[in-house]
């Protein structure tokens, strides 16, 4: 027995000493060695940390890792409760009580109450405030009144009823408002900390959050280093204990720092490296819930006949597009939405319909000649493409206006302009087909289609369709999610019917990871979620 | 008195730039708010304007950025929420400014030896390989070479940081990529310049009174080519330590140069004033000291305050 004991400490010993000695095998075996440090580069300044003005996803970038709403995204990427402990919803769908958690604090050691979630999304409607986004509460009564100047505050349906109850009414019932409550504005902010320093985002002392980290070093144009926040929560969920965002902008010079080791992810890829990078095990691919479009001004001759607008898009080769000259990974568009909602069939919304046109350069001569008919045309007038001075765009560009010549024997011209130019231009809907992409806000249907109803202030294509107006209104108090796809399924069918804009592709992110961090989450509509992300060697 | 003359000028040519700045800036087509894709509602937009007094008539933002300007207040940025355009400025100005000097001083050593030595043996080996060096220095972009520069030295070979800020070994690429430019500037001016002066009779006259060469070159020589050269330096000194777009995007360096280019590209017009002001005073400030200083190397001039 007591000869046993020996041995057993002996060997432990002996074991402990091979172990140590090891070196590279300790790494391997216990993880705790391992430094958590990831380097990601964030392209940019963040033009600023509050998310009641922050526009660019460089900036959400940060604030996505800072703060927390009253949902959040779990290790598996799914939306969970996250400030609030319980979420009850009102029979009618229209009033959203959320429980505040009682452990949830502020970094500064405060409690995170209703009152800060009250404050910050009032904040935001204020007038005064000038925020980024203020239309995103429009779905809560009162809220649009009080943004506009016509109405109070007082009637803005956000109560903070007491320290954890936050009751919220809707304007009517909204089917997905918790997607909408992901969105950036929702997050808390602390009230006591913003009302005392109106430059309480500027610096690193300052910025009080509530999220998973907070900033330690932000050095201007240079680097920002986010560590774990010791007050939050669920802290033990957070495997990552320290950011390190460079603000490198030339992609080149990312691809180069990424080659010498000093960065473990990057975004975004030189368009020469894509084609090199293609078949490394590091490279990553992902889709965004974004789309590339030609837009129509269906009030300027010749494209104020349907049927000519959709002989464009029928001789539209997409997969040469994606295939040929933008080769990211894109993924052709036969339809407007793009991939990433999930219906209630567990299904991709994008998959669920039928394409809505194809390739077809018969059909779409047939098109064209129905429509010239109609119109009582001899041929079509030469007309003009606009899209915004960049690189890929006039490649694609250039290739729309070869397969429009080739296709159907129509002469186009390209005229491009620099981006702030564009965008004035396109908003006076000073053109007849020009480029434009969006980008959704949340991952629904809705919002997306949302951007060509009459009364969009989005709507720069002259279109206006009681039908398309009407589906998408019914959609938006439908209780019954199968039903609600449907009418939203309907509502595409009548935008690709009519056309008033052409979809192209569907964008998608690439760049590059280290094999030596694991466990990064990425999704369409938001920058990689680093928190649960683990070091595996140095 | 003449000091005094001149700085005032500086004022008014100050108060010109602005003035022409602010008057052009606001014609040019678009809107700071518009600088994303997103297209907010009206009345959104008109909140923003509202924040940073864009919906006065012009004259009155023009007034009102006056007023602050004279007492040295940039105003805010409009792009960044964080920082105003003093901050800005300040910020940026530090790393803007050390990589100018370092690649000036790396311009104009060099940049003088080689022309000395193309001038001394004009037409012969040493100055043919001087200039062919002066000329890949005009004909190769920075923005070519930095990339070259960062793909062998930084990530091939590993000598140096491939780009970002933080040590000295940090500024080292981006000073050689920033320098390559005015080195061969400089190497041409100073030859031509020197081969002008080395056939002028005191030069001839020197040598006859059994003045050595290397006196004859540096007394004589290089402090006469000198004076074309200096009226080189001066704006090429106000515009290289201000930063430089293209160096400081590839080098990923914290300096205000990008913000001259990016403020116009973003309609940030707090930031396009500041920035163009910032740089007209450095200029105009950097004039008056070249003037000084012809007096030191050429005392044939003379500073008057008018034709006395």
């Amino acid at each position: 027995m007591n000869f046993k004991k020996t041995f057993l400490v002996i060997s432990t010993v002996f074991i402990l000493i091979l172990a140590a000695c090891g070196g590279e095998a300790t790494n391997v075996s216990s993880e705790e060695a391992v430094t958590q440090e990831i380097t990601a580069n964030l392209g940019g300044e963040p033009y600023t940390v509050d998310p009641a003005f922050a526009s660019d996803t460089t900036s959400y970038w940060v604030i996505d890792h800072l703060y927390e709403g009253l949902y959040r995204y779990d290790e598996e990427g799914e939306v969970v409760e996250g400030a609030a402990s319980d979420i009850d919803v009102s029979e009618d769908g229209t009033i959203y009580t959320f429980t505040i958690r009682d452990d949830a604090e502020w970094s500064n050691g405060d409690t995170l109450t209703a009152d800060d979630f009250e404050y910050a999304w009032k904040r935001i409607l204020d007038p005064e405030t000038a925020a980024y986004d203020p239309s995103q509460f429009y779905y809560i009564a009162g809220a649009e009144e009080y943004n506009n100047g016509e109405g109070d505050v007082e009637d803005v349906q956000i109560i903070a009823e007491d320290d954890h109850t936050l009751v919220v009414e809707l304007e009517h019932p909204v089917q997905f408002f918790p997607t909408v409550v992901l969105n950036h504005g929702y997050l808390p902010v602390n009230k006591n900390v913003v009302e005392e320093d109106e430059d309480w985002a500027a610096d690193e002392e300052s910025i009080i959050t509530n999220g998973s980290y907070i900033v330690s070093v932000w050095k201007h144009d240079d680097h920002l280093t986010l560590e774990k926040n010791e007050n939050y929560w669920n802290i033990d969920a957070i495997t990552m204990d320290t950011i390190d965002f460079k603000m490198i902008e030339d992609t080149t010079t990312e691809y180069q720092m990424y080659q010498s080791g000093a960065l473990d992810l990057v975004t975004s890829l030189p368009s020469e490296a894509i084609a090199q990078e293609k078949d490394s095990d590091e490279f990553i691919n992902h889709p965004s819930f974004s789309v590339y479009t030609y837009t129509f001004n269906v009030e300027e001759e010749p494209f104020t006949n349907a049927k000519i607008r959709k002989a464009l898009s029928y001789a539209i080769d997409r997969e040469a597009i994606t295939e040929n000259i933008s080769q990211g990974g894109e993924i052709p568009a036969y339809g407007y939405v793009a991939n990433g909602i999930t219906t209630p069939a567990d299904q991709d919304f994008r998959e669920e319909a039928e394409p809505y046109y194809t390739f077809d350069v018969d059909k779409a001569q047939e098109l064209l000649e129905e429509g010239l008919a109609e119109e009582g045309w001899d041929e079509l007038p030469t007309f003009a493409l606009k899209y915004n001075s960049e690189d890929n765009h006039k490649k694609i560009a250039e290739s729309l206006q070869e397969m429009f010549k080739q296709n159907l024997e129509l002469e186009v011209t390209l005229e491009n302009q620099e981006w702030n130019t564009f965008i004035d231009t396109f908003k006076q809907k000073n053109f007849q087909i020009a480029r434009m992409g969006w980008v959704g806000d949340f991952l629904d249907p809705y919002p997306v289609l949302d951007l060509y109803t009459t009364n969009s202030s989005s709507n720069f294509t002259n279109w206006s369709n009681e039908e398309f107006d009407a589906l998408l209104e019914e959609s938006l108090t439908e209780q019954d999610e199968e039903k609600r796809f449907e009418l939203l399924h309907a509502a595409e069918e009548v935008l690709m019917e009519d056309m008033p804009v052409i979809p192209i592709l569907f964008s998608a992110t690439n760049g590059l990871m280290s094999e030596k961090v694991d466990g990064i989450l990425f999704d369409p509509l938001n920058q990689p979620n680093l928190r649960y992300a683990e070091r595996i060697a140095e | 008195m003449y000091i005094m003359k001149r700085l005032f000028t500086m004022v008014i040519t100050l108060w010109i730039i602005a003035s022409v700045t602010f008057v052009i800036m606001h014609f040019i087509p678009g809107d700071p708010f518009a600088t994303d894709g997103k297209m907010l509602p009206e009345k959104t937009v008109e909140n923003m304007r509202a924040k940073y007094n864009l919906d006065e008539p012009l004259a009155v933002q023009y007034v009102l950025y006056i007023k602050d300007l004279v007492m040295f207040d940039l105003g805010p940025s409009i792009q960044s929420k964080t920082r105003g355009v003093n901050e800005l400025v300040a910020d940026g100005f530090g790393p803007s400014a050390i990589l100018g000097i370092q690649s000036l001083v790396i311009a104009l050593t060099l940049g003088i030896m080689l022309g000395v030595i193309a001038a001394l043996y004009h037409n012969r080996l040493l100055d043919y390989i001087s200039m062919l060096i002066a000329i890949i220095g005009i004909s190769i972009p920075n923005f070519i070479l930095a990339p070259l520069l960062i793909k062998f030295l930084g990530v091939d070979w590993g000598l140096f940081p491939v780009a970002a800020w933080g040590t000295w070994q940090h500024t080292i690429l981006p000073s050689i990529a920033l320098a390559t430019g005015p080195l061969a500037i400089i190497t041409r001016f100073v030859r031509s310049s020197m081969l002008e002066v080395l056939d002028e009779n005191y030069i001839q006259t020197a040598q006859a009174k059994g003045v050595s060469t290397m006196g004859v070159v540096i007394k004589h020589g290089i402090r006469n080519a000198l004076i074309p050269v200096i009226s080189f330096i001066g704006p090429l000194f106000a515009s290289i330590i201000t930063g430089t777009f293209v160096i400081e995007k590839i080098f990923a360096i914290p300096g205000i140069g990008k913000y001259f280019v990016d403020s116009i590209f973003n309609r940030d017009y707090p930031v396009i004033m500041g920035t163009t002001i910032f740089f007209s005073l450095i200029l105009v400030v950097t004039l008056f000291l070249i003037d000084l200083t012809y007096r030191l190397v050429d005392p044939r001039i003379k500073l008057t305050s008018g034709g006395k």
